[in-house]
């Protein structure tokens, strides 16, 4: 897939990600929103390795995404990548769906359950290490939300990555700058936001981890990392953090980098302003 | 070379039996939190490439492990208890039994085991909370001859397990009295009107008290629970349908702990006996002094327990 149809796909996702939402009432459209190049790229450029036919196949990509509150970002996707028939996404949250608001194992193509966040990283290690154990040269890939790093178990596992050296470890931090109702790095003087993360990449640099810094939403950027992902980590000798610096609610004026908008779900006019926003990107 | 007769600890007992599990079961890890045990240093160097020190980190250790079991391992965790239930409650709720993944988690140093350790050391709370959590096994062992009974059937099991292992010098129940351990509960003294349902190493204070009580003309038995969940409610039952009441007894708080076990199982099943438990009640244990000096002050040794149990009988069932 070409750059430009990555971008159009994302486009088309976002789109779908609305609609699963607006239909739904819930799930988080704004962190699905930050990660969605991403995805898109890991999934359907493929930089990953997967077959949706074989879920246990033993030598595919194992990605955790640690901010289980993207799911709704995911699952599209995941139907896009052929992981389940995408009518499934119709019944987002519905009786006898597979599809919820955070990340089940139960649905296809997930490896974790996720939403509480700090849990995807310590898990990711136990899978670096029985791919160690089993000779495997699968990545593991977690993606974890910068603001979820305020929870420690984090860094109890970065420790630990790093004192192994795990060179299939592969951690994308989705740099939306965002929390659920405050920000990480800002002072709005409202008392809301978070202490700040900054800086950063010298936190992953003092704890032995590499860092590259990359816009989170540039097709381009993104395949400057993941294109030859495979042979860098081979010849790496520990994990790779990828700082994503990305907008959450990339796409639409109406709540990208707004705050309060993690909980809430456009409607009305509101709306009618996202899709617009949406079509818009196409046309850029 | 151990003397013959010096006796290992429940622990030490465990991971001797598991030494030679591990040697047969390559998929078998095991993940420690700064925590160790003579029996435990061959695993360290024999087993090099399964076994994981993640320093003081209990959610890694934790988190680690489902992530190895995702991958089809068989993982053994191990710390001190509080720091192996509580601390890291959410990841054995969502990681592993979410998963149903076989991790176990080896806690030592049950209920006021690490007595003068104070409260942070305490564990009275591990039955009440850890029994709420689907998918999971606890095992409560109360001697070395409980432990050796269950290594084997542990491993075979597949599912996320909790097993409560007290400290060194615990009485050695069943082979000192010639009692014959039957699986997941034991009625290990018969009796007929009161029967006292205890776990770990309070069956041992039961075993007295029953003596005490006996002397007093009442026919007291104990049943010895080692396999806490799943339960085997109609084992119990049919034991408890002998005898005209119960007492439970445990080395925890009895907010959602044993005793609580025992009636909701009995309520649930319209079996209903007078029963009256005993524990620690809503409390935390600052006192200092010793395990058997706390025992005392709570009221939860034979002593206490005679005297209470002889009271109540008298009042409630006589």
């Amino acid at each position: 897939m070409t750059n430009k149809s990555l971008k159009e796909k994302a486009r088309q996702l976002r789109n779908t990600v609305v609609d699963m939402a607006v239909k739904a009432k819930t799930g988080h459209v704004t962190s699905a929103f930050s990660q969605m190049e991403l995805l898109v790229a890991l999934y359907l450029k493929p930089y990953m390795r997967f077959d949706p036919q074989n879920l246990e196949w033993e030598d595919r990509d194992r990605l955790i995404l640690s901010k289980g509150q993207g799911a709704i970002g995911l699952f599209p996707v995941l139907a896009e990548a052929g992981f389940f028939p995408k009518e499934k996404l119709d019944n987002f949250c519905g009786v006898d769906s597979l599809l919820g608001v955070h990340c089940e194992w139960h649905t296809p193509g997930v490896e974790t359950i996720s939403g509480s966040l700090g849990h995807g990283l310590p898990i990711a290690t136990g899978m670096c290490q029985a791919a160690r154990l089993n000779n495997k040269n699968h990545l593991v890939i977690c993606i974890v939300g910068d603001a979820e790093l305020y929870e420690g178990s984090n860094w109890e596992a970065l420790l630990f990555a790093n004192s192994k050296k795990y060179n299939n470890l592969v951690i994308v931090v989705d740099r939306n700058r965002q929390g659920a109702i405050g920000a990480t790095d800002e002072d709005c003087g409202c008392n809301k936001d978070g202490p700040h993360l900054e800086e950063l990449d010298k936190k992953f640099e003092a704890f032995g981890l590499d860092v590259e810094s990359i816009n989170g939403h540039s097709f381009e950027e993104l395949g400057g990392v993941f294109e030859n992902i495979r042979e860098t980590m081979s010849n790496r000798e520990g994990p790779l953090v990828i700082i994503s610096n990305t907008s959450k609610g990339k796409g639409s004026d109406v709540f990208e980098d707004k705050h309060l908008w993690h909980y809430r779900v456009p409607q009305g006019e509101e709306l009618t302003k996202v899709r617009q926003d949406i079509s818009q990107v196409l046309n850029d | 070379m151990k003397n013959k007769n010096e006796k290992l600890g429940m622990r030490d007992v465990f991971f001797e039996k598991l030494y030679t599990i591990f040697q047969n079961d390559p998929n078998a890890c095991f993940i420690t939190a700064d925590n160790g045990a003579p029996t435990l240093d061959k695993f360290a160097t024999d087993f090099k490439d399964r076994y994981f020190t993640v320093g003081i980190a209990e959610q890694q250790m934790i988190g680690m492990a489902a992530g190895l079991a995702l991958e089809g391992k068989k993982v053994y965790c191990y710390a001190i208890m509080p720091f192996i239930t509580q601390r890291v409650f959410e990841q054995i709720r969502v990681d592993v039994c979410g998963h149903n993944l076989p991790v176990t988690m080896l806690g030592i140093g049950a209920g006021l085991a690490y007595d003068i350790m104070g409260i942070t050391h305490h564990t009275l709370e591990d039955v009440s909370i850890m029994r709420t959590l689907p998918n999971l096994t606890i095992w409560s062992p109360s001697d070395s001859t409980a432990v050796d009974s269950i290594v084997k059937d542990s491993h075979d099991l597949q599912t996320p397990q909790y097993i409560r292992f007290d400290r060194m010098g615990v009485p050695e129940i069943y082979a000192d009295n010639n009692f014959s351990i039957e699986g997941d509960l034991t009625e290990i003294v018969k009796g007929k009107d009161v029967a006292i349902v205890t776990t770990g190493i309070m069956a041992n204070n039961a075993l007295k008290t029953a003596e005490q009580l006996k002397r007093k003309g009442l026919d007291v038995g104990v049943i010895d629970v080692v396999k806490i969940k799943p339960l085997n409610t109609a084992k119990l039952l049919s034991i408890l349908n002998n005898y005209k009441a119960v007492v439970t007894l445990e080395e925890g708080v009895l907010a959602g702990g044993l005793g609580s076990l025992v009636l909701e199982t009995m309520s649930d099943s319209n079996n209903y006996k007078p029963t009256k438990r005993f524990g620690i009640d809503d409390s935390f244990v600052f006192e200092n002094g010793g395990r058997e000096h706390i025992w005392d002050l709570y009221e939860i040794n034979e002593k206490n327990l005679s005297k209470k149990i002889h009271e109540w009988h008298t009042d409630t069932i006589c």
